[in-house]
């Protein structure tokens, strides 16, 4: 996010004027057991557009127009410094607590709702816009305290409700069966993969819209990313999901709709399978068929 | 070399090389000693220092118990104690009997008599409390008398003990002749003693007396103006009986009591560890208690820390979590310059300043309420207490701005994610998450009051006694006396040597280990943080 300068040499494999590789994109993806289901279009729920987005003098995204849409899983794909974390945590306000960050334009709205408008409390959007992070970080509480926190922070105090919330939340993150005895042991004794998902529980005890996740598996082990993933594809009934990920196959796994960044700009966004097999754009054909990035 | 040589393709494989040698040894493994030097060096100078100590300090308790004490026995000065302290019992009682004096007096002027008025009448009462008081001069005289008696002894034995150590030199130095010339008294303490022995029976005859005054007094109470003051004179009847009620008990001690019976060595220990007392150079009898010192620098440390503790941790808190970069850049340096004062200067700052100025705000009457004040003596725990502060605000601050700054971001983070205010996130996630740190730090900040010498010495007022716990927390604004500042004082005067030399040792080992403590506990509570930081 530092530089602007090509992730990758500039090189033929970049040059819009050669020839695609359907074959090798095919190959790749039928590797991969599609979950997504054909993608019928839904209602949106975020709306960027003309979003230019600086840290102080540098610009980091540059006139992002997207829409993602309700109860689909939405990857970000693109190598590193390409932007995707950044629109990410545009969605909820995250960069603010970054010095020197801006919207120089665009906007992004959410439910027809403007997140920069005066008036929009990002506290208030954090509660609906939930997010998990690229390394495991429970906080140093027992599990039972790390679910509740966000409900204390809204002043719930009922003990069955709290209670209540807690096994929900658990079970929707598929991570109940493993902890419910030792509820109240810290946080920090789980592994890694269980850590995430206790992450992803404390997301959802606070009932938001929108999941975002920064590249929840790049920490975790095959069998661990598979949880997840599964844990996902359930959550999709329920939640809106954005996902940053390098791992295209990862991206092919779970999400609905896809799209890819490259030095800032969206290059190109479409239905998963669009984007894997008939890409629109040379790069981003030479991305998803692992010549670059 | 030739005949040795190696086949050409081995000659090429070239992997040896001569090496520059000092005294034998390789370059790397000069600067390795070197810093094994370095390092050595410095435990070697602390275990110095631990040994020096307690060689020093070690040798207190025998002298203790075989001089200073076994001399207070055998000379008797204990005997005469026994009565000594039956007059200070009745002190008290006049104490008692004055504070009531004073509140009638209150109480008359605020009825609006003149300060003559009001002295007229409570011209009763004053005669009263004469009568009172001189109801024991009889045993007040047995005490003058006996005194003289046996401080003439100690006199001898103090004699003895200069000749026996002038002896001890000239031995050493190898003047056998001229130590074979030095003459040693002979003390017989017990003969010597036995005229105030045998004067007992004046003694109880005198007792007597005093019992039947005082118990008529008791009787007779004088007028006052109030009926609550009229309970408290009922009160003080009630324990001038209880007073005489002990009078039995003393003679029975008198007559039990044996200049031959030898002191326990562990009556050393308790003397020193929990003495009421550290009174040297005194014409009665030496006490060395290191109560008054602990107590004053337990006193002094706590006042500092009220104010340091909140003061540096939250100055950490809003640099670390809150202030805007440009307010870093100043705001770090300035309190960390705190640290760069000669503590001598912020001493004579709370001679010339800041204790004057805490007098004059307490004499603002609306804050007459509080405890203590208005404050009697400029110099006082409070007083150090606010300087040892501002010398423990730096070191607070800067280990617990560290304790917080180790507090991962992901944290903070993922509780703003979840829609905690910067605040909660403060309060619930990052002071939480860095506690046992900031306990360190806090810890590390008492360690380093505990130990601070010259702004106690200047300020505290250096009086060797336990404060009045009876004024609350108006005990905070009286002068006190510290473990640092009367090694600081008092090493400068001392006999090599002598018991009071190694009483002072004593008190610094004390001290060693009061700072090691610290040390430890913190270090302790330091690493269970880093496990829990993951």
């Amino acid at each position: 996010m530092v530089t602007t300068t090509p992730v990758m040499p500039a090189s033929e494999s970049l040059d819009p004027s050669a020839p695609p590789r359907p074959a090798a994109n095919q190959r790749l993806f039928d590797s991969i057991p599609m979950r997504a289901t054909p993608v019928t279009p839904a209602r949106t729920v975020i709306d960027i557009q003309n979003l230019d987005f600086f840290y102080g003098a540098k610009q980091a995204l540059f006139d992002v127009n997207l829409a993602l849409e309700e109860k689909r899983v939405t990857a970000f794909i693109g190598p590193s410094g390409c932007g995707k974390s950044t629109l990410l945590r545009c969605l909820n306000r995250m960069n603010d607590l970054i010095d020197g960050t801006r919207i120089a334009r665009g906007s992004i709205e959410i439910r027809g709702i403007d997140i920069h408008r005066r008036d929009v409390d990002p506290i208030e959007l954090r509660k609906r816009v939930g997010m998990v992070f690229q390394k495991s970080n429970p906080f140093p509480k027992s599990i039972y305290e790390n679910i509740v926190y966000g409900l204390r922070l809204q002043g719930v105090r009922d003990k069955t409700r709290l209670d209540e919330v807690v096994e929900r939340s658990l079970k929707g993150a598929a991570l109940w069966d493993e902890v419910k005895d030792r509820l109240h042991e810290s946080g920090l004794g789980l592994s890694g993969g269980q850590q995430q998902r206790l992450c992803i529980a404390r997301a959802i005890a606070v009932e938001p819209e929108v999941i975002l996740m920064d590249e929840p598996c790049s920490a975790l082990d095959p069998i661990a990313t598979a949880k997840i993933e599964e844990l996902i594809h359930d959550l999709k009934r329920d939640y809106t999901i954005v996902i940053v990920t390098h791992s295209m196959q990862q991206a092919a796994r779970v999400s609905d709709k896809t799209a890819f960044f490259y030095m800032g700009k969206l290059v190109e966004y479409n239905d998963t399978r669009t984007i894997f097999m008939h890409p629109a754009n040379a790069q981003t054909e030479a991305y998803v068929s692992g010549r670059f990035g | 070399m030739e005949s040795t040589a190696p086949s050409t393709a081995e000659a090429s494989f070239v992997i040896t090389k001569a090496r520059t040698r000092v005294f034998g040894l390789s370059w790397d493994e000069v600067i390795q000693f070197f810093f094994a030097g370095n390092a050595a060096v410095a435990v070697v100078v602390l275990a110095l220092i631990t040994i020096f100590l307690f060689r020093e300090g070690a040798d207190f308790f025998r002298l203790n118990s075989s001089q200073n004490l076994a001399v207070y026995r055998e000379a008797g000065l204990e005997y005469v104690d026994i009565v000594r302290d039956q007059e200070k019992d009745h002190a008290a009682l006049n104490r008692y009997l004055a504070d009531v004096r004073l509140q009638a007096l209150k109480y008359y002027r605020k009825q609006g008599l003149t300060y003559p008025e009001a002295a007229a009448k409570l011209a009763a009462f004053d005669d009263y409390a004469g009568r009172y008081s001189d109801a024991i001069e009889p045993i007040r005289s047995k005490i003058s008398d006996w005194s003289d008696f046996v401080t003439a002894i100690k006199t001898k034995f103090g004699v003895r003990a200069d000749q026996l150590a002038e002896r001890e030199q000239l031995l050493a130095a190898g003047k056998t002749a001229e130590a074979a010339k030095v003459k040693i008294d002979v003390v017989d303490a017990r003969k010597e003693l036995q005229p105030v022995l045998d004067d007992r029976a004046s003694y109880q005859e005198a007792a007597q007396q005093a019992a039947q005054q005082l118990t008529a007094l008791a009787r007779q109470l004088p007028e006052a103006p109030t009926p609550e003051l009229q309970k408290r004179l009922q009160r003080f009847a009630e324990l001038t009986r209880q007073y005489v009620a002990t009078f039995p008990a003393t003679e029975k001690k008198l007559e039990t009591w044996d200049a031959t019976k030898p002191i326990p060595f562990y009556v050393s220990v308790t003397s020193f560890l929990f003495g009421r007392e550290w009174l040297t150079a005194s014409f009665w009898q030496d006490w060395y208690g290191i109560l008054p010192l602990l107590v004053g620098s337990l006193m002094v440390s706590a006042v500092a820390l009220v104010l340091a503790v909140p003061l540096g941790v939250g100055a950490a808190v809003y640099v670390n979590q809150i202030a805007r970069p440009f307010e870093q850049r100043w705001i770090k340096p300035v309190i960390e310059f705190i640290s760069a004062f000669p503590s001598v200067v912020l001493g004579f700052f709370g001679i010339a300043v800041l204790g004057e100025a805490l007098r004059k705000l307490s004499q603002v009457p609306w804050l007459s309420g509080l405890p203590g004040f208005p404050i009697a003596e400029r110099l006082n725990a409070l007083t150090a207490g606010c300087l040892l502060g501002l010398i423990a605000i730096p070191t607070i601050f800067t280990l617990a701005e560290d304790a917080l700054n180790n507090v991962p971001r992901s944290f903070r983070e993922a509780s703003y994610a979840l829609g905690a205010s910067r605040l909660q996130t403060i309060v619930k996630i990052t002071i939480p998450a860095s506690l046992s740190g900031i306990i360190s730090a806090v810890l590390l900040g008492f360690g380093r009051v505990i130990g601070e010498t010259m702004v106690v010495l200047l300020c505290a007022g250096n009086r060797i006694a336990i404060p009045d716990f009876s004024a609350g927390l108006g005990a905070f604004v009286q002068p006190v006396h510290t473990m640092t500042g009367i090694i600081a004082q008092e090493m400068g005067e001392v006999v090599r040597g002598s018991i009071h030399y190694r009483a002072l040792f004593m008190v610094g080992i004390v001290l060693f280990f009061l700072s090691l403590l610290i040390n430890y506990a913190a270090q302790k509570i330091v690493r269970r943080y880093r496990i829990s930081g993951g």
